[in-house]
């Protein structure tokens, strides 16, 4: 079959199954826009702006483990995508960015709408291509597919200079059935003799930990980590990204670690002998100081990047592989061992913990308290949402103090329902995000709890989600100020409060998103919280944008203490530390 | 310990494969005292290469690249894994002379 450069990029995408591109056109891209007009297989949605293009995808392929899609124009469209592109890279999501181009013979002209889009993605991009000829479109998009999913997964970018995907000349096209990349080799095989260390330092350990992280859900391995954990009975905690891929209910589960993680995560890790990290990264949030860091355990790391282990704190034992392949194999090698694994041998440990966490551990029960007029507690505001929706929502979030209060307090059960900006710790994410989770799983709740710092950041996408029915639900915990930056300020810098206000300038939030055809409910006193949320919750078919005033004196506990503390050294509280 | 070691990458001769490598070393904070890179026609040394790889060397296909660094031993193993992932680098080998290819097989593991 003879096809036009723009068909072939199209058809490419089809053959890959994908339902939706998020993206925006653009001169550049205008051919490309013509294909995509003549296909019935995939949905563009238009957003408002590049950077909610690329969230919008990344929220996607957070939720359903696809590749998202996005599609920009040259030059300002490009450069646009960078700070989602970064954020996907970062989290490793996988995600294909087609960036139109300028004419091949004007490329290095400084041409109208002319970036350098790879070299200016080249540093958060797990790899990037750039189409010389028609008849390698095909063969490019399936290897960008490829490498975007297997291994590690990331962003890939593909930059299309515009006369390659003009109309008019034709060029054979057939979709390749098989990927080859000579250099590119991912899929291992976890090692036998590490996995049968790994099972020793189990079976020998007095005071283990699993620490779980994002790596975990993108290789879809919870259920082997559950199972891991049924024969270990080990006390087990979740990164930020983690969270989800081991239920919050069980009884082991600690909660969050890190530097808002729980009193019990965090003095578990310290104290441990037996640190088993599953797909997560020892990201300084984690750690803390690194030479402090837990210095009584044995690591153990299971992970599919290298250059992950040992990275920043040495591992004793490394098992290289897919997540899912090696806990399997660890899983089966165990199965025929349960008989050494002692009942009895954590009963101190499980106890010590109980005691942490009857000390020091989150009040979950703060929502009770709805009767008076005082001030709202965000905490209290995500305890409330969680109860609403039957702790079944996909949440969404952007970055702050109420990501972490989303963190400490919605109790994920399931992998992929929980979908926020970990590692580039990205504000605006929380709606774009939450527009691709709604669009791929349409019948389940979605829930973005940001502030309203963050929201400002993508809020043009109130839009979108008109033009495109999505009836999301966005918590706006509103503390009338930049909640985190404050919460430093009044922690380290004697409250100096430096551009974190912006009180008399916000918009009524309510009002805006009537303007869009969207419902507003203002919430201003305690009294009014379960029955606001409630109400928000029991509509169905339009965006309800809920404005919730909060105390805006709150902050975040526990947060580690730093520089130089140790995961045991934990604010617990305002003047209050372990 | 700390001293000046070369890295040899064996790289697809492709656009943008050499600027990879250099922006890995500035992205990660690692210092290049010196950097030669050619093409290669010679395939003999590489053979060893090709049967793992199952693949053939052609003419202009592919560069050989070198760069000397003055680091310590845990960064010298970071950076050769940082490398062994970029996609256009077939093999990367340290002063020990060991090659890894694109695959992650790590004979100095830990």
């Amino acid at each position: 079959m003879k096809l036009a450069g723009n068909d072939i990029l199209i058809q490419s995408l089809i053959k890959e199954g994908v339902e939706y591109i998020f993206g925006y056109p653009g001169g550049a891209s205008l051919h490309i826009y013509d294909a995509i007009f003549k296909q019935k297989e995939m949905q563009h949605i238009l957003v408002r702006h590049e950077q909610g293009a690329t969230h919008a995808a990344d929220g996607y392929a957070r939720a359903t483990g696809k590749p998202g899609v996005v599609m920009l124009t040259s030059g300002p469209g490009a450069t646009n995508a960078i700070t989602g592109i970064a954020t996907a890279f970062m989290d490793s999501i996988p995600m294909i960015v087609i960036s139109g181009q300028v004419q091949s013979h004007l490329i290095g002209t400084d041409a109208f709408q002319e970036t350098d889009m790879i070299g200016v993605s080249r540093p958060v991009v797990k790899h990037s291509f750039t189409v010389d000829h028609q008849s390698n479109i095909a063969k490019i998009i399936k290897e960008a597919f490829y490498i975007a999913t297997s291994g590690r997964q990331g962003p890939v970018v593909i930059d299309v200079p515009k006369d390659l995907t003009n109309p008019v000349d034709l060029f054979e096209y057939k979709y390749p059935s098989e990927v080859n990349i000579r250099s590119y080799n991912p899929p291992i095989k976890p090692e036998d003799s590490q996995i049968d260390r790994a099972i020793e330092a189990i079976i020998n350990s007095k005071q283990p930990v699993i620490y779980a992280g994002g790596g975990t859900i993108s290789s879809n391995a919870s259920k082997e980590l559950f199972e891991l954990n049924s024969y270990m009975n080990a006390p087990i905690t979740n990164t930020l990204m983690g969270l989800g891929v081991y239920p919050a209910s069980d009884k082991n589960f600690l909660g969050m670690l890190g530097m808002h993680g729980t009193y019990q995560a965090n003095m578990a890790m310290h104290h441990a002998d037996l640190i088993i990290a599953i797909g997560a990264r020892f990201d300084d949030r984690i750690t803390n100081t690194p030479e402090k860091f837990a210095p009584n355990a044995q690591i153990i790391h299971f992970d599919v990047d290298h250059s992950s282990v040992s990275k920043i704190i040495e591992a004793d034992i490394a098992v290289f592989g897919q997540v899912k392949d090696s806990l399997q194999a660890i899983n089966s090698k165990l199965r025929s061992r349960l008989s050494e694994i002692n009942d009895s041998r954590l009963d101190a440990w499980h106890k010590q913990i109980a005691e942490w966490k009857e000390m020091h551990g989150l009040d979950h029960d703060l929502y009770k308290n709805n009767s008076d007029d005082g001030p709202i507690l965000p905490q209290a505001v995500v305890q409330h949402i969680y109860h609403a929706s039957n702790g079944n929502a996909f949440v969404t979030s952007d970055v702050g103090q109420h990501q972490m209060f989303a963190a400490q307090y919605y109790h994920f059960d399931e992998p992929r329902k929980w979908i926020n900006s970990g590692g580039l710790g990205t504000m605006g994410f929380g709606l774009p995000a939450a527009m691709g989770v709604k669009l791929a799983y349409p019948d389940e709740e979605v829930i973005c709890i940001t502030g309203e710092g963050s929201i400002q950041m993508c809020i043009q996408e109130l839009s979108t989600c008109t033009q495109y029915k999505l009836p999301i639900k966005i918590f706006n915990i509103n503390n009338l100020a930049l909640g985190m930056v404050k919460q430093w300020q009044d922690m380290n810098y004697d409250g100096r409060h430096s551009s974190i206000s912006y009180e008399d300038s916000l918009p009524d939030f309510t009002k805006l998103a009537e303007s869009y055809g969207h419902v507003g409910i203002k919430i201003t006193k305690n009294s009014q919280l379960k029955s606001g949320i409630e109400e928000a919750m029991s509509i169905k078919d339009k965006l309800v944008f809920v404005d919730i005033y909060v105390d805006p004196n709150e902050h975040v506990y526990p947060m580690l203490v730093a520089p130089d503390g140790s995961l045991k050294d934990m604010w617990l509280g305002k003047g209050e530390k372990t | 310990m700390i001293e000046e070691r070369q890295l040899t990458l064996i790289m697809e001769n492709k656009p943008g494969a050499l600027v990879r490598v250099v922006g890995l070393f500035h992205q990660r904070g690692y210092n290049i005292e010196s950097l030669h890179v050619e093409p290669i026609n010679n395939f003999k040394p590489y053979k060893f290469i090709e049967d793992e790889l199952d693949t053939k060397f052609s003419e202009g296909e592919i560069s050989r690249l070198e760069i000397k660094t003055t680091v310590d031993d845990p960064l010298m193993r970071q950076i050769l894994r940082q490398i062994n992932k970029l996609i256009d680098v077939i093999a990367v080998s340290g002063n020990e002379g060991t090659y890894l290819k694109g695959v992650l097989r790590d004979e100095n593991l830990l």
